[in-house]
């Protein structure tokens, strides 16, 4: 499973039927068709499910949350992970709010300074990681509060509520009355890192690094280097992420991922983890992490309109994340027993 | 830690782990009060020790996770609802104060024993697991009180969150000395504890010695469950009020400490006494900001900063210790 090239796991001609299950077992596959059923059973069931403005709010968040589980994803590929990403994204969100509300820079170059932040403050963590060869779940743990504590410091926990107009305009935005662009540049988002992780070079050193440091090292891969560049992708994607909340809520709120960034914890390995990423390391999945973030948005809008408490939802999704690392032991355990692994 | 080769009084006191964040305390400490007096008032005492005796457990309850190898983010959710059901039961339900304690330390119990039953039958990593718990256990939470706090603390239990037991020293200290010692002896004395910490340093040969990897993982979570439960009812006592925001900021303050007390993370080498220290240290800080007026949101950053430099002094000890080890062996 942690293989990088699949197919060359695979015995050298697998029977039609092998490849069939093994279709029929993937994340993809199986997510898929429970967003099919859920989605046919709350659009019969609940009234205003289908609504445009409904599936317009669903995309916008869906579009959120998948950038928020590529950012994680991007460092789950080394097998370490980034606690920070919350933090990353909302230093990002209050430098642009900073540069496009006090210092009056137009709003394209201030995304931009706002995402090379959040890959500046990526690399911090992955220079951090590298050289002093702790885990990266203490060294973003520390980078989180600091990050966070610089960012509260600095704006005095004020919001940024005084924005260009375009910004709130662009997450009120739709297409065919249904579809925001932040679901755009988020599948634009998945497209390029599918394309990063399956044909670049740097792409299949990261997956390398990841499923096997040592051989990678022994192959020549720079390791150090490779693991670098995995935490400034995380930090980019993470700043995009906290732009992606800045245009939906129109301002550049602190406290818009909760207490040191937690509340993005949960979104950051829920959709990765239900598409089949593994935690660790090696294999990851583009197409996965966006349908795992889709699942999730249905389920949850669902649920608020049969007035479940979004306090429940929490813990629903909770159990969700804990359903989905069962599914995939499970799947591990019957692919194995049928030698297809 | 086996010596290879004898040392010296003087070197062997300083191979302690809780040697060099004691000083630093010291130092810490005659440094504020020579700027600031009222440092030492006993006002200022009696404020320091109750944040040191609640900071003190949530650090132990990690870290008797991290001495298995794993950790414990669900840690502050699970004193989080334990610290409203405790206010809650009482408030709701009218059940006397002794039932209503033991009914909260148990779900305490269970919650950490239901993430170390998953995390030892399913093998899946316990950061995983225990994010999972987090949202459940904080879903729960919310679910109930609706965000709103419970107010229902009987008077006896406002007492022992505000009254000192001898001089500037709040009650509270009584229960912290006590989970304190527990763990102590546990990690000492017991061979549960000893199964912990051999189990953290080496899954492996701790399996081929007999020790069953489970049942130890499971108890070391139940432990944690009961330390972050304590620390949610004591929490209850000090803030008199049944928070549902309690726990929400114990997660870098519980991995500070013991890292600052020299704990391995990978396991299988924790200290109680470089712990207190941690803590002490964490809170002189924080308290000291507070005195020179300085922005309190930088707390964040120099508890942040704080890990970066226990995890380079835990790097550099390594290296040295090893250095040492290897000299050793040539003679």
């Amino acid at each position: 499973m942690t293989g990088v090239p699949r197919s060359s796991q695979m015995p050298a001609t697998p029977s039609r039927s092998a490849v069939s299950m093994r279709v029929l077992l993937s994340n993809e596959f199986g997510l898929t068709a429970l967003i099919a059923l859920t989605a046919v059973v709350f659009a019969l069931t609940l009234e205003g499910f289908t609504s445009p403005f409904s599936l317009f709010a669903m995309g916008r968040q869906i579009g959120i949350d998948t950038m928020i589980g590529l950012a994680m994803m991007a460092v789950i590929v080394t097998g370490g992970l980034d606690l920070s990403v919350g933090a990353i994204g909302v230093c990002a969100a209050m430098t642009f709010g900073w540069l496009a509300q006090t210092k009056g820079v137009p709003v394209l170059p201030s995304v931009v300074l706002a995402v090379l932040l959040g890959g500046g403050l990526g690399f911090i963590n992955g220079f951090a990681v590298v050289k002093s060869g702790v885990h990266s779940f203490i060294i973003t743990l520390a980078s989180m509060s600091i990050f966070f504590g610089i960012m509260v410091f600095l704006t005095k926990a004020a919001a940024y509520n005084g924005l260009p107009a375009e910004v709130s305009a662009f997450g009120k935005f739709k297409f065919f009355k249904t579809i925001s662009p932040l679901l755009l540049i988020s599948v634009a988002s998945c497209i390029g890192l599918a394309l990063l992780y399956r044909f670049t070079v740097l792409g299949r050193q990261m997956l390398a690094a990841g499923a096997n440091a040592r051989a990678a090292e022994l192959s020549g891969i720079r390791t150090g280097r490779v693991i670098v560049a995995c935490h400034i992708l995380t930090g980019l994607l993470a700043a995009m992420a906290g732009l992606l909340v800045v245009a939906r809520t129109g301002a550049a709120v602190p406290s818009m991922a909760g207490q040191l960034g937690q509340d993005w914890l949960l979104p950051a390995f829920l959709a990765p983890v239900l598409g089949g990423t593994l935690l660790s390391g090696g294999r990851v999945s583009v197409l996965g992490t966006l349908l795992g973030a889709t699942f999730v948005n249905v389920l949850t809008s669902g649920l608020l309109l049969m007035q479940v408490g979004s306090f429940w939802i929490l813990a629903i999704l909770g159990s969700m994340l804990l359903a989905a690392v069962f599914t995939d032991r499970a799947r591990q355990v019957f692919l194995k027993s049928r030698g297809m692994i | 830690m086996a010596q290879p080769f004898a040392l010296g009084p003087t070197a062997r006191l300083f191979d302690n782990d809780w040697i060099g964040p004691c000083i630093v305390s010291l130092i810490a400490i005659l440094a504020i009060s020579w700027f600031q007096p009222a440092f030492l008032s006993s006002f200022n005492i009696f404020v320091l020790s109750s944040a040191i005796a609640v900071n003190m457990v949530i650090a132990l309850g990690q870290l008797v996770i991290i001495g298995i190898g794993q950790m414990n983010l669900a840690l502050g959710s699970i004193g989080g609802l334990v610290a409203i059901s405790f206010v809650g039961v009482m408030e709701k339900f009218g059940i006397p104060v002794p039932i209503a304690l033991a009914f909260a330390l148990g779900i305490g119990v269970l919650m950490g024993m239901a993430s170390g039953y998953i995390i030892a039958r399913t093998m899946i990593s316990a950061f995983i697991i225990t994010l999972a718990g987090l949202q459940i256990f904080k879903g729960i939470n919310l679910g109930i009180t609706q965000a709103q706090p419970f107010y229902g603390v009987p008077d006896g239990v406002k007492a022992f969150g505000q009254a000192s037991v001898l001089g500037p020293l709040p009650w509270l200290l009584v229960p912290m000395l006590l989970a304190s010692a527990g763990v102590w002896y546990m990690f000492n004395r017991l061979r549960i504890g000893r199964h912990i910490l051999a189990l953290g340093a080496n899954p492996h040969a701790a399996e081929l010695s007999g020790i069953d990897p489970k049942v130890t993982i499971i108890w070391a979570h139940a432990v944690s469950g009961l330390l972050a439960a304590t620390a949610g009812v004591m929490l209850v006592a000090k803030l008199q009020i049944g928070q549902p925001t309690i726990g929400d900021d114990w997660l870098i303050t519980s991995f500070a400490a013991p890292v600052i007390g020299g704990a391995v993370l990978s396991g299988g080498r924790v200290s109680v006494g470089g712990t207190f220290f941690g803590v002490v240290i964490i809170a002189v800080i924080t308290q000291a900001l507070v005195i020179f007026n300085i922005d309190p949101f930088a707390v964040q950053i120099v508890l942040g900063a704080l890990i970066l430099w226990a995890v380079g002094i835990n790097r550099l000890r390594e290296v040295r210790i090893a250095k040492l080890q290897s000299m050793g062996a040539k003679t």
